[in-house]
């Protein structure tokens, strides 16, 4: 165990700046502004603090590490092109006021990217502000909040979610002052078209649902939820954490939503960095176009005075505001690092960006045939159930551990730990919460075969492990199991300096 | 031809072993009515080769502000970071992890993010923060619905808080959208003609749920009057403070004269500008509002075997677990850019804060001596003192400026009447730690040029 504030050299160790270019004795700072005692910082040389993050890196999990194949997050590769892309001066080294003649370059990469997400999404109009899936979430509801206000619909006070959607839904519809109303799904985990029906009014201002649903199963009647929502003039919000699994395939358009968040950080392999930064851009139908946040960027064809500083022959980029946007989400205008690595990486893919979702979906599909396969094959597929019986899923699956805990006293965190012994990143567990002892897995298009081979036995294995050896794993990591409780009721959010 | 994917070409085999023949097989349950027909109407597919050579040529028609002589800043600034932290954060384990729910295998990041909080606690005397909200202007907008949490209740101007007028329009419209959802009124607070805030009608503010200002403010300017602040508006008020974290070198930290709670933008520290994204937001509060408190918390804890280990903490009041109710929606977050933030803070340690601080002033101040020296500009708020920016009143039209000393090849500051309408002849100039002498020199000559031409130009 190595404490950063261990570290505390001669003063002024670190590393060496030039003087400041004139004297400062004189700066005439009102005294009341002095400061009076410096941080307790560190003081550590560069070879110890290098040494410092690179031992901390050794005890952390990635995608590179290993496989994670944590569901609902969408962990894949991250092309390490895009990081080097994303260093460029041209987008490290801009500033967000500096006037469009000097960054054509972003606002064509810009404009490329809200158009290709617009394409795939079968949206109108798409902003790229938004940083974070729950930001896009919550700006596309400020925009139906806005759209009812301007209609004079000031009535639609509610937002339907289904029970199994992610907390982050109800979170921002409740952050934009609406009342939320919970829906049950039916047993196989889709949506209860009755349930709906019953609940949707004039009081609906709008329906957040995630399709292929949070239990990795299309919803064959989102068509149908649609009609329903809109027929009781509420508007569709497409949650796009699971949009991996469906490009070039179908869209939100076409299933008949009216605005979607789509995640880079998923979809579009922005690294995840441990838990941000994001990106989570939206795209609307042309009715709710004019209340995005802004500005947004548009083109025209160039004019003989633009080429000095034009990127290409044919456009001219520059940013403009939507006629009644909401305003602003985010300060300046989002991400936009997230946004060139996301550009990096659809360029990789162009139109085939069908075949990643293919074989994100292939992969899913396989790994679930292969853990149901070997389970049989050794005895132990009555301890745990399909999250959702059906044929096929998409990007990812749910598996139920309640006969096993019921049987054995193992719960899906017990598995989940398990793994963790097996070099394996765990699935998500507990989630959704309609399913009992829940676990998520979502492998992405990104893991080889022999990858979900070798993940499928070692998962049986694990289910073959005694009720003893799974409550006390795991036994390989840097710690073993933590106590969550004694962290909260013994608060130390901060070294202790004086312990 | 895509080039990564581990197992094309095997789909066969795999569709196979799962009884399936071909790949539509894995999509039969998408209704007709609902499919995509045909290909996605995008471009074709590039190699990695060939994605670099355009990225290189597509941003590289970008002007980048180290082609230039710049003076942009508004609140963002180009700080030199130091190469060991771009090093650092390729570190896969780093980069490619998720938010560590699994702890056991996640003590790299937690650690470094409970120091992460340590360092930000120390930097603005408080005794928590959180580790980071995307930006300083969510930031501001959380703080505020944090302190309507507390103070709410026993407020006598119930769901009111009140910020500094000078707040930019942009931070103000992130206020808005966060907190109408609320019925949280934003009223404003009176500024002096010198810059300051007007503490006599600060007295409004008592009774209401929080006070937002910043230091410096929009202006640049470090408001010794805000230290006052806590007491003319007394306990019940939540007082916020925003703050840009290079300044707390030599500027006493705000916990130290009475705020709840600070935020600012990290970006300073640790981060390239980035076109304005990934940034980082700082939280921190005083133990009173932690419970209120948006976004993840590392705390310290034992394992099984009672050895130290970290872990996520006071889950309760997220949206995973909360749901409608929790205190934010805010789940990713900027961990990956607060970690850069850590890293530089680092190597900086106490005195080198302290001296990154004094370059930003000594710049400012160089600046602020040679250009009020100029007959045909002034300086309006010239007897305060300033960190990295301050105003320049013009004979001119600022946009007009910014246009001549752009042909000049300066990148020459912010036109203000985008944030305050009536002020279209004032340039908000910005200096930082990189900025030279010789620099501020160039600057100084070419706005005696433009302003004295146009001078010249109205008495003729």
């Amino acid at each position: 165990m190595s404490h950063l504030f261990e570290h505390n050299g001669a003063d002024g160790k670190g590393y060496s700046q030039p003087e400041p270019i004139i004297s400062t004795d004189n700066l005439q700072i009102p005294s009341s502004l002095t400061r009076k005692n410096l941080p307790r910082w560190p003081r550590i040389s560069e070879p110890e603090m290098v040494r410092h993050y690179t031992w901390l890196s050794t005890r952390n999990f990635g995608i590179d590490t290993g496989f994670y194949p944590l569901g609902s997050c969408t962990m894949k590769h991250n092309p390490r092109i895009n990081e080097v892309i994303a260093q460029l001066p041209g987008i490290a080294d801009i500033h967000p006021l500096q006037p469009d003649h000097q960054i054509q370059g972003t606002l064509a990469i810009f404009h490329e990217m809200q158009e290709m997400l617009g394409i795939c999404a079968g949206m109108d109009a798409v902003t790229l502000q938004p940083v974070a899936g729950a930001q896009g979430e919550f700006t596309a509801i400020r925009c139906i909040q806005e759209y009812f206000r301007s209609r004079g619909e000031l009535q639609r006070t509610k937002v339907i979610v289904p029970d199994s959607a992610h907390g982050t839904n109800p979170a921002s519809a409740a952050m934009a002052g609406f009342e939320i109303v919970e829906i049950p799904s039916q047993e196989d985990g889709r949506i209860d078209l009755s349930a709906l029906r019953a609940v949707v009014g004039d009081d609906t201002a709008a329906m957040m649902i995630t399709n292929p649903s949070t239990l990795g199963v299309f919803e064959p009647e989102i068509a149908e939820a649609a009609a329903i929502v809109h027929a009781a003039g509420g508007q569709m919000y497409y949650d796009g954490a699971n949009f991996n699994a469906i490009l070039g395939l179908t869209s939100p358009g076409l299933m008949g939503f009216d605005a979607v968040h789509y995640n880079l950080h998923k979809t579009f392999s922005q690294p995840h960095g441990g838990g941000g930064p994001g990106s989570g851009p939206i795209g609307v139908k042309s009715h709710l176009a004019e209340y995005l946040p802004g500005p947004i960027v548009k083109r025209r064809p160039i004019l003989s005075e633009d080429r000095l500083t034009a990127v290409n022959q044919e456009w001219w980029y520059h940013w403009q505001q939507p006629a009644n946007s909401i305003g602003k989400v985010q300060q300046w205008h989002g991400n936009s690092g997230a946004v060139v690595r996301s550009w990096a990486f659809y360029r990789r893919y162009g139109k085939d960006l069908k075949t990643m979702s293919e074989h994100a979906v292939l992969n899913a599909n396989y790994l679930r045939h292969k853990i149901m396969e070997e389970a049989e094959k050794s005895g132990v597929s009555h301890l745990f159930n399909d999250g959702a019986p059906a044929d096929v899923v998409k990007h990812e699956f749910t598996l139920s551990f309640a006969a096993m805990k019921e049987e054995k006293g193992i719960g899906a965190m017990d598995i989940a730990k398990g793994l963790l012994d097996k070099g394996y990143m765990a699935p998500t567990v507990y989630f959704p919460l309609i399913v009992p002892e829940c676990m998520m897995i979502e492998p992405t298009e990104t893991e080889s075969k022999e990858v979900l081979d070798e993940f499928a036995e070692k998962f049986v294995e694990v289910l073959h492990e005694d009720a003893e050896v799974l409550h006390n794993a795991p036994v390989t990591t840097n710690v073993r199991r933590v106590d969550e409780v004694y962290a909260a009721r013994n608060l130390t959010l901060a070294y202790p300096f004086d312990e | 031809m895509v080039d990564q994917l581990p197992n094309l070409g095997r789909e066969k085999e795999m569709l196979v072993a799962m009884g399936m023949s071909s790949m539509d097989d894995l999509f039969a349950d998408i209704p007709t009515a609902v499919r995509m027909k045909g290909d996605l109407p995008l471009r074709n597919p590039q190699s990695e080769e060939e994605i670099i050579a355009d990225a290189r040529r597509i941003l590289g028609a970008n002007v980048a502000l180290g082609d230039r002589v710049n003076f942009l800043g508004a609140g963002l600034n180009r700080n030199y970071v130091p190469a060991s932290v771009f090093q650092l954060i390729t570190r896969g384990e780093f980069l490619t992890s998720y938010t560590p729910y699994q702890p056991e295998v996640s003590q790299g990041m937690l650690q470094a993010m409970w120091e992460f909080q340590t360092l930000i606690s120390e930097l603005v005397g408080l005794e928590v923060a959180n580790l980071s909200v995307y930006d300083g202007s969510t930031a501001a907008a959380e703080a505020i619905t944090c302190a309507v949490r507390i103070h709410n209740r026993k407020a006598e101007q119930k769901d009111t808080i009140y910020i500094s007028e000078l707040v930019p329009p942009s931070r103000q419209s992130v206020i808005y959208n966060y907190t109408q959802g609320g019925g949280i009124q934003i009223k404003t607070l009176k500024h002096n003609s010198d810059g300051t805030l007007d503490l006599e009608s600060l007295a409004e503010a008592a009774g209401s749920c929080g006070v937002y200002v910043e230091q410096p403010n929009p202006l640049g300017i470090l408001d010794g009057g805000l230290t006052r602040v806590k007491e003319i508006i007394g306990e019940g008020t939540a007082f916020i403070v925003g703050v840009a974290p290079t300044s707390l070198g030599m500027i006493e930290a705000p916990g130290n004269y009475g705020a709840d709670i600070v935020v600012g933008e990290g970006q300073a520290l640790g981060s390239p500008i980035t076109y304005g994204g990934p940034l980082y937001g700082i939280f921190a509060c005083t133990k009173a509002y932690l419970r209120q408190m948006p976004g993840r918390i590392v705390g310290r804890s034992i394992d099984v075997d009672g050895k130290e280990a970290f872990c996520l903490t006071l889950s309760t009041r997220e949206q995973h677990i909360r749901r409608h109710r929790a205190t934010s929606n805010i789940c990713t977050n900027e961990t990956l850019i607060a970690l850069m933030g850590a890293m530089h803070m680092s190597l900086l340690g106490p005195e080198g804060l302290e001296k990154l601080a004094r370059r930003n002033m000594a710049a400012c101040h160089l600046a602020k001596q040679k250009l009020s020296e100029i007959p045909t500009i002034a300086v309006p708020h010239l007897n305060n003192s300033h960190y990295n920016e301050f105003v320049v009143e013009l004979p001119g039209n600022a946009s007009d400026c910014i246009a001549y000393l752009d042909t000049q090849g300066l990148i020459g500051g912010f036109d203000l009447s985008a944030w305050y309408p009536r002020r279209g002849n004032w340039l908000l100039v910005s200096f930082n730690d990189q900025t030279k002498a010789t620099e501020i020199e160039l600057l100084a000559a070419h706005l005696a040029v433009w302003s004295a031409s146009l001078t010249q130009g109205v008495s003729a």
